[in-house]
C-alpha cells in the first residue's frame, strides 16, 4: 500500500507491507521492519529490527489533529506534526497552518487568553522582526509577552494598555 | 473534626489525602469549571460556589462560611493561594465558630505587612535587610525617600508594603532612577494591593533564598525544620526547590533556625510556616518575610524529614501537643528535589497554555513523588487560576541521587495536548552550574536570557522518521478497515474507538 504522508511540512512517499504485527516500510529508499503492538487507545509500540534501517524500542501515541488527515505524533522527545494525503474526500497539504500565520498574508495576533493588556510595545507602522514583543498581556498571575511569528509591519493596533480583552479579541496586525 | 477545603487543585487534593488517611470526613467546594476536577470526585461531599472566576467563588467568604455551615464541616483548610493569608476570613471562620487550620488571624496581620515583618524580627534579635522600617506613605516626599536611600546605599529596592510575588518592587540601580521606581511601585501596589505604601531595602547582591518551614502548637512548642533552597526563580517565582541547600552548613542550620523560631514565637504564631531569609556570599543572612500558610513545596520537607506537614497542621488544630524532636527535624535524612510543572511554554516566553489535556505518562520508580491532581486527562487546564498542574518532587540518598532521579522521571513524564515546562526542567537538571549547586537568585533569569530563545524542545533526529514511520502504521491500519472512510485516531472524545478497533487487529 503506497501513501503520502508530510512530516512538518516535508512530503514523503510511503510504501507499506504488513504481515502480521510486522510491517515493511519503505521511503525514499530506506526500509525500515517494525514490530507493533497496541498498547492502549491511542499509543503504540514499535520495535525497530534496525536491519537496514532504525533499530530500538519507540512508544508512539497519535492523536487527530484539526484538520482531515492530520495526525500528532507523540515522542518520548516531542510531538511530530504528521498529514496523511490521498485519502478520498482529503485536500492535499496546504502551506497554510501555524498560529499566527506562519506563511503569506497578515499575521493577526489574537488574545490567548482573558487577560489584561499591560504593555503595547508597538505602534501602527512599526517595523517588527520576528520573535519580536508586540503586546505584553497579564492573565494566570503572569505577565505574557506575546510576539510575531515573522517579520512585517504593524498595520493596526486594536487596544490599549489597561484594557480588559476576552481570550480570541484580535489585539494586532501585522502585513 | 469535619475539614472544608477552601482551595481547589493539587493542593485541595493533598488536604483531602491526608484527611482521608485520618479518618476525618472531607467538604470540597468548586468553581463551574471546576465541576469535575479532582478535588470534587475526591472528597466526601462537593459543594458549588459560584461562577470560575476567583473573585466570585474561590475567594468568596460569605460563600465559604455558608458550605462549612450547610455542611456541618467544623474546621476550614485554607490551602495556599486564595484567602490563605487573608486574615478577614481566618477571623470570619472563629467568629462563625469554625476552626481555622493554620495561625491566628492577628499573627497573620502583623506578618502579611512586611514593615510590620521587619519590626517583628528586630525586636526578636533577628537580622534584616537593611532598609527603612516605617511604611512610607503618599505624603512622604520624594526628596526625603531619596536621603533615605542615600543612607541605605545603592542598589536598592522599592518595594510595597503589601506586596509579594515579585509584584509592587522595582530595582534601583542609582539615584537618577529612584523617582520613576517610587511612582511605578506605588501605582503597582496600590492597582494590585489597594495599599499605596512603600518601603526601601538594600539589594543584596546574587542571594541566595534560604527558608525555614516550622510547626507551632498551641503549648508553647515552635519546631523548626532543615532548610529549603529556593533560589532558582524565574521574575521572583519559585520554578525549583530542595532540601537541604548546599549552602548551608549545620552551625548556620542551627542559627537560622532559632532566628525562625523566635519571629514564630514573637508573634505567637501556631500551626505550619514559613520564614524566609536571604543568604549573601559572606555567609551572612537577613530576614526576608514569613508566609503565614502551608507552602507549594512543602513536599520536599516531608521527603527529608518523614513528617506529614498537613498531618502535624490537623493535629495541632484539633489541640495536640507537637512530639517532634528537633534533632530529627534539623537532620535531613537525603536531598529532596521539588519542580512546578506548569501548564505553560517554555518555548513561547513560558506563555500559559490552558487548554484540554488530552493523556499523559506520569513517571514513578525509585524516589519519585508526584503531586499532579491539579489537572486530569479529559479536563481543561482553567484560564481563571495558577497554571500549576503537577508537582514533581524526587529523594535520594544525597543530592546527586536527588538529581539523577528527577531527570529520569522528567525523562518519562509526558503530558498531550498542552504545553507544560517539563521541557525546561530537562534542560535545568542537566545544567552543570545547577548540578554543581553554583547558582542564587539570579541564575535562572541570567541563564535564560543566555540562551536568548534558544528552544528547549529539541527533537533528535531520528524523530521525524519515526514519526513517519507511525503515521504509515496508523494509515495502514486506517485503510485496512473498512467502513472507515478516513483516518480517525482518538483524541479522547470518544473517537478512538476506531482506532481500536483497527489495531485490536494486529493481536
Amino acid at each position: 500500500m503506497n501513501f503520502e504522508i508530510d512530516v512538518n511540512g516535508q512530503p514523503h512517499t510511503v510504501k507499506v507491507e504488513r504481515t502480521g504485527s510486522r510491517f515493511r516500510i519503505e521511503s525514499e529508499g530506506r526500509v525500515d521492519v517494525v514490530d507493533v503492538a497496541r498498547v492502549d487507545r491511542t499509543t503504540i509500540s514499535m520495535i525497530l529490527d534496525g536491519d537496514g534501517g532504525l533499530q530500538g524500542s519507540h512508544e508512539a501515541t497519535l492523536l487527530e489533529g484539526r484538520e482531515p488527515g492530520e495526525v500528532e505524533v507523540y515522542l518520548r522527545a516531542g510531538v511530530v506534526h504528521t498529514r496523511v494525503a490521498g485519502s478520498p474526500g482529503q485536500k492535499r497539504w496546504s502551506a497554510k497552518g501555524g498560529a499566527l500565520g506562519a506563511a503569506g498574508g497578515p499575521q493577526r495576533l489574537t488574545a490567548p487568553m482573558p487577560g489584561k493588556i499591560v504593555k503595547v510595545l508597538v505602534k501602527p507602522g512599526d517595523e517588527v522582526v520576528a520573535r519580536q514583543g508586540l503586546v505584553v498581556i497579564e492573565a494566570m498571575k503572569m505577565e505574557n509577552e506575546l510576539r510575531a511569528s515573522r517579520a512585517g509591519q504593524v498595520k493596526d493596533v486594536h487596544v490599549a494598555e489597561g484594557d480588559l480583552v476576552e481570550a480570541g479579541r484580535l489585539l494586532t496586525v501585522i502585513e | 473534626m469535619k475539614v472544608l477545603i477552601a482551595n481547589r487543585g493539587e493542593i485541595a487534593v493533598r488536604v483531602i489525602r491526608a484527611c482521608r488517611e485520618m479518618g476525618i470526613p472531607t467538604v470540597a467546594v468548586y468553581s463551574e469549571c471546576d465541576r469535575a476536577s479532582l478535588h470534587v470526585r475526591f472528597a466526601d461531599e462537593a459543594y458549588a460556589i459560584g461562577p470560575s472566576a476567583p473573585r466570585e467563588s474561590y475567594l468568596r467568604i460569605d460563600k465559604l462560611i455558608d458550605v462549612a455551615r450547610r455542611s456541618g464541616a467544623d474546621a476550614v483548610h485554607p490551602g495556599y493561594g486564595f484567602l490563605a493569608e487573608n486574615d478577614d476570613f481566618a477571623r470570619a471562620c472563629v467568629d462563625a465558630g469554625l476552626t481555622f487550620i493554620g495561625p491566628p488571624a492577628d499573627a497573620m496581620e502583623r506578618m502579611g505587612s512586611k514593615t510590620g515583618a521587619r519590626q517583628v524580627a528586630i525586636d526578636a534579635g533577628v537580622p534584616i535587610v537593611p532598609g527603612t522600617l516605617e511604611p512610607l506613605g503618599p505624603t512622604v516626599s520624594d526628596d526625603e525617600i531619596t536621603r533615605l536611600a542615600a543612607s541605605i546605599g545603592y542598589p536598592i529596592f522599592v518595594k510595597a508594603v503589601a506586596g509579594g510575588g515579585g509584584k509592587g518592587m522595582r530595582l534601583v540601580a542609582a539615584a537618577d532612577d529612584l523617582r520613576s521606581a517610587i511612582r511605578a511601585a506605588r501605582s503597582e501596589a496600590g492597582s494590585s494591593f489597594g495599599d499605596p505604601h512603600i518601603y526601601l531595602e538594600r539589594q543584596i547582591v546574587q542571594p541566595r533564598h534560604i527558608e525555614i518551614q516550622l510547626l507551632a502548637d498551641h503549648h508553647g512548642t515552635v519546631v523548626p525544620f532543615v532548610e529549603r533552597e529556593c533560589s532558582i526563580q524565574r521574575r521572583h517565582q519559585k520554578v525549583l526547590e530542595e532540601s537541604p541547600s548546599v549552602a548551608v552548613t549545620p552551625e548556620l542550620r542551627e542559627r537560622l533556625a532559632s532566628c525562625a523560631s523566635a519571629v514564630a514565637r514573637a508573634v505567637g504564631y501556631t500551626n505550619a510556616g514559613t520564614i524566609e531569609f536571604l543568604l549573601d556570599r559572606d555567609g551572612q543572612f537577613y530576614f526576608l518575610e514569613m508566609n503565614t500558610r502551608l507552602q507549594v513545596e512543602h513536599p520536599i520537607t516531608e521527603l527529608v524529614s518523614g513528617v506529614d506537614l498537613v498531618h502535624w497542621q490537623l493535629r495541632i488544630a484539633q489541640g495536640e501537643r507537637l512530639t517532634l524532636s528537633p534533632d530529627v527535624t534539623l537532620n535531613p535524612r537525603g536531598h529532596a528535589i521539588e519542580c512546578r510543572i506548569y501548564a505553560e511554554d517554555p518555548d513561547n516566553g513560558f506563555m500559559p497554555s490552558p487548554g484540554r489535556m488530552l493523556g499523559r505518562r506520569v513517571p514513578g520508580g525509585p524516589g519519585i513523588r508526584r503531586d499532579d491532581g491539579g489537572a486530569t486527562p479529559g479536563l481543561d487546564v482553567p484560564i481563571y487560576y495558577d497554571p500549576l498542574i503537577a508537582k514533581l518532587s524526587s529523594w535520594g540518598g544525597d543530592r546527586g541521587q536527588a538529581i539523577v532521579r528527577m531527570a529520569r522521571a522528567l525523562g518519562e513524564y509526558e503530558v498531550r495536548g498542552i504545553k507544560t515546562s517539563i521541557p525546561f526542567f530537562r534542560w535545568l537538571l542537566a545544567s552543570d552550574d545547577f548540578r554543581a549547586g553554583r547558582f542564587d537568585t539570579t541564575f535562572l533569569d541570567r541563564e535564560l536570557a543566555r540562551r536568548n530563545g534558544d528552544p528547549f524542545v529539541s527533537l533528535p533526529d531520528d524523530a521525524e522518521h519515526i514519526a513517519l514511520l507511525a503515521a504509515a502504521i496508523h494509515a495502514c491500519e486506517a485503510a485496512a478497515t473498512p467502513g472507515r472512510k478516513r483516518a480517525a485516531p482518538g483524541k479522547g472524545n470518544g473517537r478512538g474507538w476506531a482506532m481500536r478497533g483497527r489495531l485490536d487487529a494486529l493481536r
